[in-house]
């Protein structure tokens, strides 16, 4: 009975993210019309003669939507199972993917790099590795008393975050007003507005992330049981720990500098996930890494398409998924909180 | 009866406050080792060290004839489980999910639960009466409950030795005396050798009563003081010492002629 059970969801939670990216490719300020579309696909795949396609068709759906759309999956896939994974390892469920100041630190590294450079292979590499710096200080912090008891990490986070933050406003008050300072700006609100093929190096750090949070996902469990019963259940504490956090940094902080901060996606999709399947992680973070993808994939369709220039997709995740989120706690109740 | 847990002369402290220096103890298969005191006497602390949670400073602890140091954790987590005096609820897991934590240290590193596993976790919610809640968030039972949980989760561990510290501290009159029931049963049938903070030292008679083999340990100034069957050595005059109150031991003949014993406190004033 259990197996008739699985295999139908299995199914769902892969298709469902690739239904939404397919679903993007035909949406856009661009007009081609469905069938081009379709064409575009086959024709790729050398399944049909490339008969009537321009040239601009192709880019528009290879070079752009495609692309932006994967991210876009990946981006969200990262954020809601970091988001998941920290929630269960910090035993908070307000936390959320940047808890221990992927955010800020990533947003301080592209700010600087907007600021010194112009070129924006540096502001994604800046933005990953202050991202990862961030994320280490906060560990450190955490290890002051040999250990790495949770308030100390969260404080960690905190201290962090409130550094880098200070570092971003130095920066911006700095920042020539006409060109750095709107760009600066722009990042921080989180947009896929500029990811393209280039990115695709990203894809590493969130897909290693994502494999390390997927298989020791059942581990995060006995990890929410508190630091003292988890070790009595047999658990290294600190071990686990770090490769959790080292999990969900790589992915955040490949998340973030792709499309700077997108908020709210790692708070509330894990808890759209409890909602559906409850708390154990092992269904947990599939489900949340399904439900992010898909989010923010259609997210961003939403935000290049609503107005004439596009929405930055932070300000539209938090706007769309905060009264989405209080329908749903209505609606389920809650679910044994 | 061979000896689970050998403590040899261990000592710890906090940063330059000593807990406890030379403390000798000891648990046998199938004995049940009663440890009372005041609050802050390290009671928590000893077990912990017994837990492999906090390093001794000084001396050594054994577990069936192997130094704790040399165990990995979860081959440990094998040998001895824990029973909280709380247990802090973050997420609200099926208590069947909570219990089959308890397999954590028999479960491969990156997989999960089998239906094995939930099939032991079962069988451990049975044996503690509360198989009927298991799928029931656990954030929904009651205390009482929720320490026989706790009993199922430290017995899927199917461990020889449980540590309990202060388990019954925060249940009703019935609750405590369930849970009783339950440890003296599963001591009784399941070959299960339990060390027990508490702060009744009633519990001790409790299981005598029960006709259990039972050690009395009493801890205070950074040792255990006194260490024997509760008749001979849970007094007047010790505990007397012991808490630094007045108190009465009353002795009553049961309808079924069995003798009661119970320490009463009288006064904190004498």
């Amino acid at each position: 009975m259990k197996k008739r059970h699985r295999i139908l969801p299995n199914i769902l939670l892969i298709a469902a993210p690739l239904i939404c990216i397919f679903i993007t490719l035909f949406v856009g300020r661009y007009t081609i019309d469905p069938q081009t579309v379709l064409q575009t696909l086959l024709y790729k795949f050398g399944l049909i003669s490339g008969n009537g396609l321009t040239n601009e068709d192709m880019a528009v759906v290879w070079q752009l939507r495609l692309p932006r759309a994967v991210l876009g999956a990946a981006v969200g896939a990262s954020l809601a199972a970091s988001g998941a994974a920290f929630q269960g390892v910090f035993r908070n469920p307000l936390v959320n993917a940047g808890i221990l100041g992927v955010s800020n630190g990533a947003g301080f590294g592209a700010a600087l790099a907007i600021l010194l450079f112009s070129s924006l292979a540096y502001t994604y590499s800046f933005a990953f590795i202050f991202g990862a710096l961030a994320v280490f200080l906060s560990y450190m912090i955490g290890r002051i008393y040999n250990t790495t008891p949770t308030v100390m990490l969260i404080l960690g986070g905190v201290i962090v975050s409130a550094f880098f933050s200070a570092l971003i406003s130095i920066i911006k008050y700095v920042a020539d007003p006409y060109n750095q300072l709107p760009a600066i700006v722009f990042w921080l609100m989180g947009s896929l507005a500029s990811v393209g093929q280039q990115q695709f190096f990203a894809l590493i750090p969130m897909g290693i992330g994502l494999m390390i949070i997927y298989s020791v996902r059942w581990r995060i469990n006995v990890l929410s049981m508190g630091d003292k019963e988890a070790t009595a259940l047999g658990v290294n504490v600190s071990r686990n720990k770090l490769l959790v956090i080292t999990g969900a940094t790589m992915a955040t902080a490949g998340a973030v500098c792709v499309s700077g901060v997108i908020g709210w996606v790692g708070l509330v999709i894990p808890h759209i996930g409890r909602m559906l399947v409850g708390n154990n992680n092992r269904l947990l973070i599939p489900v949340s890494i399904s439900l992010g993808a898909c989010f923010v994939v259609l997210m961003d369709m939403i935000a290049r398409n609503l107005t004439g220039s596009e929405i930055p997709l932070g300000i539209l995740t938090s706007l769309i998924g905060a009264p989405f989120f209080v329908y749903l706690l209505k609606k389920t109740k809650g679910g044994g909180w | 009866m061979t000896e689970l847990i050998a403590i040899k002369n261990i000592s710890f402290s906090y940063e330059n406050k000593e807990v406890f220096s030379n403390l000798n103890l000891s648990l046998e298969s199938g004995e049940i080792c009663c440890l009372i005191g005041s609050n802050g006497c390290g009671k928590t602390t000893l077990l912990d060290c017994i837990l492999g949670i906090h390093q001794v400073k000084g001396g050594e602890i054994f577990v069936e004839n192997k130094n704790i140091k040399d165990y990995p954790r979860h081959n440990l987590a094998k040998k001895i489980s824990y029973v909280p005096q709380i247990h802090e609820i973050t997420f609200p897991y099926k208590v069947l999910q909570a219990v089959v934590m308890g397999r954590a240290a028999y479960i491969n590193f990156y997989s999960a639960p089998g239906k094995e596993d939930e099939d032991i976790a079962m069988d451990c919610l049975k044996k503690v009466g509360m198989d009927h809640l298991a799928d029931k968030p656990y954030t929904q039972i009651s205390g009482g409950e929720m320490q026989l949980v706790m009993l199922a989760r430290a017995l899927a561990q199917n461990t020889n030795i449980i540590i309990m510290d202060e388990p019954t501290a925060h249940l009703d009159l019935k609750n405590e005396l369930l849970f009783l029931e339950t440890v003296a049963d599963l001591v009784n049938h399941h070959k299960v050798s339990v060390i027990i903070a508490t702060h009744m030292p009633n519990h001790s008679f409790y299981f005598e009563n029960k006709g259990l083999n039972v050690t009395l340990a009493m801890m205070s100034d950074g040792n255990i003081q006194a260490k024997g069957r509760p008749k001979d050595i849970l007094t007047e005059n010790n505990v007397r010492k012991l808490y630094k109150i007045d108190a009465r031991l009353l002795e009553y003949t049961l309808e079924d002629g069995s003798e009661l014993k119970q320490i009463v406190p009288l006064s904190t004033k004498f």
